[in-house]
C-alpha cells in the first residue's frame, strides 16, 4: 500500500539541530491535552510554586512524573497541547536499560515494553561486509537486570504514558498551551510570564527547570555560557512501513553501496515502523533529499524496486554538539537538550535527558521536605554536567568517523575499514555509535571514591522466598536513602543502624543468603549473590544507594563511615 | 615510551619501511602508513605510551632528547 505525500512542504531554513524537523510524510495522530485556564488567570494574584518546569518533552515529563511519585507539588507549562511535535516524526526511538528502569520505577515500564520492541544484536557493514556486530544479551553488563538492554518505540508513546501517568499520580499540575514569553530571578525567586489562549499571566518559582529543548530561550535569560561545534554533515530519515521484514537488529553501514558509499542506519520501533536514516553528501540540500520521488529511489536501490513501502514520515536533519558550563544558574537548573546537544549517534540525547530529570527529582524532593542540605541541588551541575560533557565527548568522536575531514581523517578511517575485514583489533576502531550508558559520575561532591555508580534492577527474593526487584526497594524509599547491609548484623550494628534510620532520612535493608538467618526485620535474600554485584561489593559490606539507583558510598563495618556517607549524600558535609 | 634503541634490526626494518612504499602514489602511500599505525599501535596497547608517541611525533622542531 502506498499513500500520497503532500506537495513540497516548505522545509525551515537548514535547521542545526538534533530535532528532526517535519518535512514530509502522514506522520502520528498524536493525543491533545486541554487548556485548562488556571486560578492565576482567573483571580489576578501571582502565585509561588517551589517547583516550575518549562516543557513537556521527555525530560520534563519524566521531572514530572518523578516527582508526582515522590509527591512534590510542581507546575509543567508547555506550549503545545500535545505529545511530541504536531506533524513531526517519533524524534527518539530507541531507550537504554537505565532509561527503562526509570520508567519501571514510575510505573510506565509494562506499558513501553508492551508497545516497543526489545532488540539486542547490532550489526556494521562496510560494503557488502560485516565487519562488527555485538549480542547485548550476551554481555555481563547488561543481563542481570530485570529490564532488558534496550527497547525501540517512538519517543511520544512514552511521553504520552507519562502524561497519564501524572494525572493518576495528582501533585503535578499539566499546564498545556502556556508559553513562557519572560522571565527574571532574583536572590529569592524566579519570575515568569506565561502567555496562554486565555490571556498573559506571571507565576514565580523557588526553583525553574528549563526544559524546553534545543531552541530554548533561557540561556539568553539567564546568561548561560556554552561550548558548540557544528559541522556539514547531513542526514535524511525515512520512516517506513513494508513488505519486507528485515531482521530485528541494529543495521548500520558506515559505507553504504547503496547509498552512495556513505552511512546508513536501520532500526525497527513500535507499530512496525522501521526508521531507515540516510547520511546526505555534505551540505546537501534538504529539499531535494526529502523529496518523495528522491525518497522512495533512494529506499528502492536498498530493499528493490519491488518493496512495497509506505513512508510514515521523512526528514531531513543536521546535528550540532553543545555544552552548557554549567547546568545550574541561579534558580534555573538545564536539563534534557537545553543543557548539551549530541548528534543522535547512540542514543545518548533523549536517555542522558531522562537521566538528567531522576537525578534532580529525589534532591528537589529531600531539599523540599527539609531531610537534605539546600547544596545538594549543586550537585545536580557537578554529576549531570560530568554526564553531559561524557556524551558530548563520545558522540563528537562518532560524528568525526562518520564524517571525517577530507584528507588524513578520511584516510584513517579507509584503514581503519580495511583493516576490521582481517584484524579483530580494528573492528572496535569502526564507531557508528557507542550506545548510552548509565554514566558514572567521577567527580560528584556528593559521592564518595567508592560510589557514583549506577545499580542494576536486579532481582532478588523477599523474606516469604518471592521475587523483588532494586526498584521495589527504591520505591518503599521514596526519596529516603537506602543503606543495605550485606551478611550478618551484630547486634552493636543493628542499633547503630536503627538510630540513624531514626536521625536521617534512611531506611535499613539486610541482605542475606540463601540459607542464612536474618538478624533485622527489613530483609531480603540474594541466593544468586546479583544484588551483592550490582552494588559492586563482596563478603560482609555495606552500599548506600540513593532514589536514583547510583551508590553514594560503599564499605564496611557499618560504624562512622556510613554516618558520614549518608550525611554527604545528603549534601550536609 | 622508550627512547633508547628497542629494534632488534633498525637498518633492516627502515629498508623494510623504504621497500613497502616503493612505487606507490602519494595516496597509496598515506593509506599504507595510516594502515601501518594502527596495526602497530595495537601492539603497543598501553595508551600513557601512544599518547607519549603521539606528542613526541608532534615535538619534531625541538631538541631531541636522551644522552647528548
Amino acid at each position: 500500500m502506498t499513500q500520497t505525500l503532500p506537495g513540497a512542504t516548505a522545509y525551515r531554513a537548514v535547521a542545526f539541530t538534533n530535532g528532526y524537523e517535519f518535512a514530509q510524510g502522514a506522520g502520528y495522530p498524536l493525543p491533545e491535552y486541554p487548556f485548562v485556564e488556571p486560578p492565576e488567570l482567573k483571580s489576578g494574584a501571582v502565585l509561588r510554586h517551589p517547583v516550575v518546569i518549562v516543557g513537556g518533552g521527555i525530560s520534563g515529563l519524566t521531572l514530572a512524573c518523578s516527582l508526582a511519585r515522590l509527591g512534590v507539588a510542581a507546575v509543567l507549562l508547555d506550549e503545545d497541547n500535545t505529545v511530541g511535535v504536531k506533524g513531526a516524526s517519533s524524534r527518539g526511538i530507541c531507550y537504554t536499560q537505565k532509561s527503562l528502569e526509570i520508567f519501571d520505577k514510575l510505573g510506565i515500564y509494562d506499558r513501553i515494553a508492551k508497545k516497543g520492541v526489545q532488540w539486542s544484536v547490532g550489526r556494521t557493514f562496510a560494503g557488502a561486509d560485516e565487519v562488527y556486530s555485538f549480542d547485548l544479551r550476551q554481555q555481563g553488563a547488561f543481563n542481570l537486570s530485570t529490564q532488558p538492554p534496550f527497547i525501540n518505540i517512538q519517543q511520544f508513546y512514552i511521553e504520552g504514558f507519562l502524561v497519564e501517568r501524572i494525572l493518576e499520580l495528582g501533585h503535578v499540575d499539566l499546564r498545556w498551551k502556556s508559553r513562557v514569553t519572560a522571565f527574571e530571578q532574583n536572590e529569592d525567586f524566579a519570575t515568569l510570564t506565561v502567555d496562554t489562549p486565555a490571556g498573559s499571566y506571571r507565576i514565580e518559582a523557588d526553583h525553574v527547570i528549563d526544559a524546553t529543548g534545543s531552541h530554548t530561550s533561557f540561556h539568553q535569560w539567564c546568561g548561560a555560557t556554552m561550548q558548540s561545534r557544528r559541522g556539514d554533515d547531513r542526514w535524511c530519515i525515512a520512516d517506513v512501513r513494508f513488505s519486507k521484514r528485515p531482521p530485528v537488529e541494529r543495521h548500520t553501514w558506515v559505507e553504504a553501496p547503496f547509498n552512495e558509499n556513505r552511512a546508513v542506519w536501520q532500526h525497527l520501533m513500535a507499530d512496525d515502523v522501521w526508521r531507515i536514516d540516510y547520511q546526505m553528501a555534505p551540505d546537501a540540500d534538504p529539499d531535494t533529499v526529502s523529496r518523495e520521488d528522491v525518497v522512495r529511489e533512494r529506499l528502492a536501490r536498498q530493499f528493490g524496486a519491488d518493496a512495497d513501502v509506505e513512508i510514515v514520515w521523512v526528514g531531513s536533519y543536521a546535528y550540532r554538539s553543545q555544552c552548557l558550563d554549567s547546568l545550574r544558574i541561579g534558580r534555573v537548573f538545564f536539563m534534557g537538550d537545553t543543557a548539551k546537544i549530541v548528534s543522535p549517534f547512540g542514543a545518548r540525547g533523549g536517555n542522558t535527558g531522562v537521566a538528567d530529570a531522576d537525578n534532580l527529582a529525589w534532591k528537589l524532593a529531600a531539599v523540599l521536605r527539609g531531610r537534605a542540605s539546600p547544596k545538594l541541588l549543586d550537585s545536580y551541575n557537578d554529576e549531570r554536567l560530568d554526564a553531559a560533557q561524557q556524551n558530548v565527548r563520545v558522540t563528537n568522536r562518532t560524528a568525526r568517523f562518520l564524517r571525517p575531514a577530507d584528507g588524513m581523517e578520511r584516510t584513517f578511517r579507509a584503514a581503519a575499514i580495511g583493516l576490521a575485514r582481517q584484524h579483530l583489533f580494528a573492528r572496535s576502531l569502526i564507531n557508528t555509535g557507542r550506545m548510552a550508558v548509565a554514566n558514572t559520575y567521577t567527580r560528584s561532591s556528593i559521592c564518595e571514591g567508592t560510589g557514583g555508580q549506577s545499580v542494576q534492577n536486579v532481582a532478588f527474593r523477599w523474606p516469604d522466598n518471592s521475587p523483588g526487584a532494586v526498584n521495589d526497594l527504591l520505591r518503599w524509599a521514596g526519596s529516603d536513602l537506602l543503606v543495605l547491609v550485606f551478611g550478618d548484623v551484630s547486634p552493636a550494628a543493628a542499633q547503630r543502624l536503627q538510630q540513624l534510620a531514626q536521625h536521617a532520612p534512611v531506611r535499613c535493608v539486610q541482605v542475606v543468603g540463601p540459607d542464612d538467618r536474618a538478624q533485622a526485620l527489613e530483609h531480603v535474600r540474594d541466593p544468586q549473590g546479583h544484588l551483592q554485584g550490582a552494588c559492586h561489593v563482596f563478603g560482609h559490606a555495606w552500599a548506600l544507594v540513593r532514589p536514583d539507583g547510583y551508590l553514594g558510598a560503599t564499605g564496611e563495618a557499618v560504624d562512622g563511615d556510613l554516618v558520614s556517607a549518608v550525611e554527604c549524600t545528603l549534601g550536609l558535609k | 615510551m622508550k627512547s633508547n634503541l628497542n629494534l632488534q634490526d633498525a637498518d633492516g626494518f627502515y629498508e623494510q619501511l623504504l621497500d613497502a612504499h616503493a612505487g606507490l602514489s602519494a595516496a597509496e602511500s598515506e593509506l599504507l602508513n595510516a594502515r601501518l599505525i594502527l596495526l602497530l599501535a595495537n601492539q603497543v596497547g598501553n595508551a600513557q605510551v601512544l599518547r607519549e608517541c603521539i606528542t613526541a611525533a608532534k615535538a619534531r622542531e625541538t631538541a631531541p632528547s636522551g644522552p647528548k
